[in-house]
C-alpha cells in the first residue's frame, strides 16, 4: 500500500527519485491523483514552506525539495488533466524590470506551485505591460512582483499603474516582495498584499484566490 | 582620538573616546559629488573626488573604497547589466553548464580592479593617516554563485566534492584581492558575502568553515584587519561565522543586533551594524534616524561596536539623514536630547518669525544640528560667513542649532525637514548640499530682485 506520509517525508528531504517512484507506486494502487498530491506532495512541500520560514531550511533544502516535487508531478500531470482536476488559482510572477535577482522570486514560484497554483513565471526584467499581457493571457487572477534593489523596487508602482492604464486593475490582486520592500511601501504604491517570505506568499496567494 | 585609532582599538577589543562609524557610501559616494552610479564605477578621477566628498561630509572612522562584488566576477568573465542608481548586476555565469574548475586569478590590472586599487592608494595618500580604509572583496560563496549561477545550491545537495572545490578556487581569488587591498594601503580587508544568510548552520559548517577560515588567517597575516559582511537574515550563521576568526561581522537589519551581539562578544570578535537601509535611511527622515541610531546603541552591550548602515547604501540616501547618524554616533547624549526634545509636544515656539516680506537687507538662516561637531552644518555655516565677509556685512547671518529646543520648535514653525539648510529671506535655499560662494551670492541677488 502507497505510503503518503513516505511520500511527503521523501519529498521534504529532496529525493527526486523515491518521490517519483512512490507516485508511480500511489498511483498503480488506484490513488487519485488528487489525492497523491494533496496528501503526498503538497502536503510535504508545506513541511518545507514551513520551515523555511521559521529558518529551520535554507534556500538548497528547498531548491531540492522542489525537484523532487517536479519529479512526482511529472507522473501525476496527465492524470490531473484527464480527471479535470483545475488549479486552485493562476498567478503570474516575474522580478521587475531593471532587476536581474531570481533566487527569490523562484522560491515563491515553487511554494505556489506547492500549493496547487498554477504560476505563470515571466524571469527577471520584466517591463509593466508584460505583466499586464500575461494576466490577460492567462486569466490570472494574481500578479506577484519581486525586486531585490532598493532602485528597482519604486519599478512595482509602475506595475500597479499598468493595470490601472489598462482598466484591468480592479480584476487583478498585486502581490509585491523581495528584499527591501515593506508593508508600507506596499501600501504606499497602491499594491494589495505584502509578504516577508516565499511561504508566505504562497499562502497569501491562495487565500486570495479562494477568497 | 583619529577615526583610524578608533577602528583599530575597537577591532582589538581596546575602548574608545567615540563609537567607530562606518559609513557603506558605495555608489552613494557619487551622490555627494553630482556623478551617477555608472561613472563612480568606472572613471577614477570621478570616483576619487566622491570618495573626498564622503570624506568631507560623513566624518567616517572607516570607509570603504568602493562597494562592488562584481568586479571579480566581470574578469572572470560574467556579463554585467549597468544602472545610473546602483551598482552593476551580474547577468550571465560562464560555469552555469559546466562543472570545469576555474584556475586563473585576477590580475590587478584586470578589469576594472586597476581603478578600484588607484582610489585605495591616492586614498590613502590623502586621508589614511586619519582614517581607516576598507578594501571589500567578494566573499568566496557569492563569488561562486556569480560563476555557477543559482545551480550552486543544489549542487550543494548534489555534488558536494564539486561544491568544495569551487569554493577552493574562489577562496584563493579572494586571498590574492586582499593581497592586492593590503599592497594599496588598505587597513581593513571586508569579505562580502551576502548569501551566507541562504544556508545552513550545518552547510556552513560542511562547506564555508574551512575556506573562510582559511581567509581570514591569511589576512591577519599580512597584518591587517578583517572583516565578514553578511545581507539578509543570517541569523543562523552568526555563531558559525564567529568560528572562522574575523575581527569584525557586519549584519545588516535583518539580524537583531543586540542578540547577535550577545555571541559575538563571547568569541571577542567586533560587530557592526545595522541602521535599516529602506525604512529608515532611504525613506525616513533626520528624526527617524537619530532615533534608529540612538535606539541602536542603547540596544546592545557595551564596546565592541562599529555603528554602519545595513549594507551598502541606496544610491539615493538623503545625505541629511546620514549626517543625522553620524551625529548619533559621535554625539549621542547630545542627540538624544534632541530626539527627547523633538518627541515631545510641549515645546512650542514662542518667539516671533522675522518679518520676511520687509527685511531691510537679506537674511540668511542657517539651521544646522550643531556646526561644531557635524562636518556638513560647519561647511555650510562657513559658506554663509564667507559670503557675508565677501559681501562688506551687507547681509544678516544667524545659526540655528537643533541642539536647543527653542530651535526645533523654530524648525517646526517653518517646516523644516532637512539640516543643515540655508534659508534666504525665509525661503529654502540648499539643504545638505553646500553651495559655493559664487552660488550663494547669485541667490542672495535672486532673492532680492
Amino acid at each position: 500500500m502507497a505510503d503518503l506520509k513516505a511520500l511527503s517525508e521523501f519529498l521534504q528531504k529532496g529525493k527526486a527519485k523515491e518521490v517519483k517512484e512512490l507516485t508511480q507506486q500511489a498511483v498503480d494502487e488506484g490513488l487519485g491523483p488528487q489525492e497523491i498530491l494533496e496528501g503526498g506532495l503538497m502536503a510535504g512541500m508545506d513541511v518545507i514552506g514551513k520551515k523555511f520560514k521559521n529558518n529551520e531550511v535554507f534556500v538548497p533544502e528547498v531548491l531540492i525539495a522542489a525537484r523532487a516535487m517536479n519529479a512526482g508531478m511529472e507522473v501525476l500531470k496527465p492524470l490531473l488533466a484527464d480527471a479535470g482536476v483545475k488549479a486552485r488559482g493562476t498567478v503570474v510572477i516575474g522580478t521587475v524590470k531593471g532587476d536581474l535577482h531570481d533566487i527569490g522570486k523562484n522560491l515563491v514560484a515553487m511554494m505556489m506551485e506547492g500549493k496547487g497554483l498554477t504560476v505563470v513565471d515571466l524571469g527577471t526584467d520584466v517591463p509593466a505591460e508584460k505583466f499586464v499581457e500575461a494576466v490577460n493571457a492567462n486569466n490570472a487572477q494574481i500578479v506577484a512582483c519581486s525586486a531585490l534593489l532598493t532602485t528597482t523596487m519604486k519599478e512595482m508602482e509602475q506595475v500597479v499603474k499598468a493595470f490601472q492604464d489598462a482598466g484591468t486593475r480592479d480584476q487583478v490582486k498585486v502581490m509585491v516582495g523581495g528584499a527591501p520592500v515593506t508593508d508600507s511601501f506596499c501600501s504606499s504604491i497602491g499594491a494589495d498584499v505584502y509578504s516577508p517570505d516565499a511561504a508566505s506568499a504562497a499562502e497569501a496567494a491562495v487565500e486570495l484566490c479562494d477568497a | 582620538m583619529t577615526g583610524k585609532e578608533r577602528i583599530a582599538a575597537v577591532l582589538c577589543g581596546r575602548e574608545t573616546d567615540k563609537i567607530p562609524w562606518l559609513p557603506f557610501a558605495g555608489v552613494h559616494a557619487g551622490k555627494l559629488a553630482g556623478f551617477n552610479a555608472r561613472e563612480v564605477s568606472t572613471d577614477p578621477d570621478k570616483l576619487l573626488k566622491s570618495l573626498l566628498e564622503v570624506h568631507r561630509i560623513y566624518k567616517p572612522d572607516g570607509q570603504p573604497v568602493m562597494f562592488d562584488l562584481q568586479i571579480e566576477a566581470e574578469i572572470l568573465g560574467c556579463d554585467l547589466v549597468w544602472s545610473d542608481s546602483g551598482p552593476p548586476t551580474v547577468s550571465s555565469h560562464p560555469l552555469a553548464d559546466t562543472q570545469e574548475i576555474p584556475d586563473r586569478i585576477p590580475a590587478s590590472h584586470e578589469g576594472r580592479l586597476g581603478l578600484e586599487l588607484e582610489a585605495m592608494k591616492a586614498m590613502k595618500q590623502q586621508v589614511g593617516a586619519e582614517t581607516a580604509l576598507y578594501g571589500l572583496c567578494c566573499g568566496p560563496f557569492t563569488l561562486a554563485s556569480h560563476l555557477r549561477g543559482t545551480n550552486i545550491f543544489m549542487d550543494m545537495v548534489l555534488d558536494p566534492e564539486y561544491v568544495n572545490q569551487l569554493l577552493a578556487y574562489t577562496c584563493r581569488v579572494s586571498m590574492q584581492m586582499a593581497d592586492y587591498f593590503i599592497d594599496a594601503g588598505m587597513d581593513v580587508v571586508a569579505v562580502v558575502d551576502p548569501l551566507i544568510s541562504q544556508i545552513s548552520p550545518d552547510h556552513f559548517g560542511e562547506f564555508m568553515e574551512e575556506p573562510f577560515a582559511q581567509l581570514f588567517a591569511h589576512i591577519r597575516k599580512q597584518g591587517a584587519f578583517s572583516s565578514f559582511f553578511v545581507c539578509g537574515n543570517a541569523t543562523m550563521n552568526i555563531e558559525p561565522m564567529c568560528r572562522t576568526a574575523p575581527d569584525s561581522i557586519s549584519v545588516d537589519e535583518n539580524v537583531d543586533l543586540a542578540a547577535a551581539k550577545q555571541i559575538t562578544d563571547r568569541y571577542d570578535i567586533t560587530i557592526g551594524g545595522n541602521i535599516p537601509l529602506t525604512t529608515v535611511m532611504l525613506y525616513g527622515n533626520q528624526q527617524d534616524n537619530m532615533k534608529s541610531t540612538v535606539d541602536l546603541i542603547d540596544s546592545v552591550t557595551p564596546g565592541r561596536l562599529i555603528v554602519a548602515p545595513g549594507c551598502d547604501m541606496p544610491y539615493d540616501v538623503p545625505i541629511e539623514n546620514t549626517l543625522a547618524i553620524e551625529q548619533a554616533v559621535h554625539e549621542t547624549e547630545t542627540v538624544r536630547t534632541m530626539v527627547e526634545n523633538y518627541q515631545s509636544s510641549e515645546i512650542e515656539f514662542t518667539g516671533t518669525l522675522p518679518d520676511y516680506g520687509n527685511l531691510q537687507r537679506p537674511l540668511i538662516e542657517v539651521f544646522t544640528l550643531d556646526s561644531a561637531t557635524c562636518a556638513a552644518c560647519t561647511y555650510m555655516m562657513a559658506a554663509a560667513e564667507e559670503v557675508k565677509v565677501f559681501l562688506e556685512d551687507s547681509i544678516d547671518v544667524v545659526e540655528y542649532k537643533y541642539t536647543l529646543p527653542e530651535n526645533i520648535a523654530r524648525c517646526r514653525e517653518m517646516g523644516i525637514k532637512q539640516l543643515p539648510s540655508i534659508y534666504i529671506n525665509g525661503r529654502l535655499a540648499y539643504s545638505s548640499i553646500i553651495p559655493s560662494r559664487e552660488e550663494l551670492v547669485q541667490r542672495i541677488k535672486e532673492a532680492q530682485s
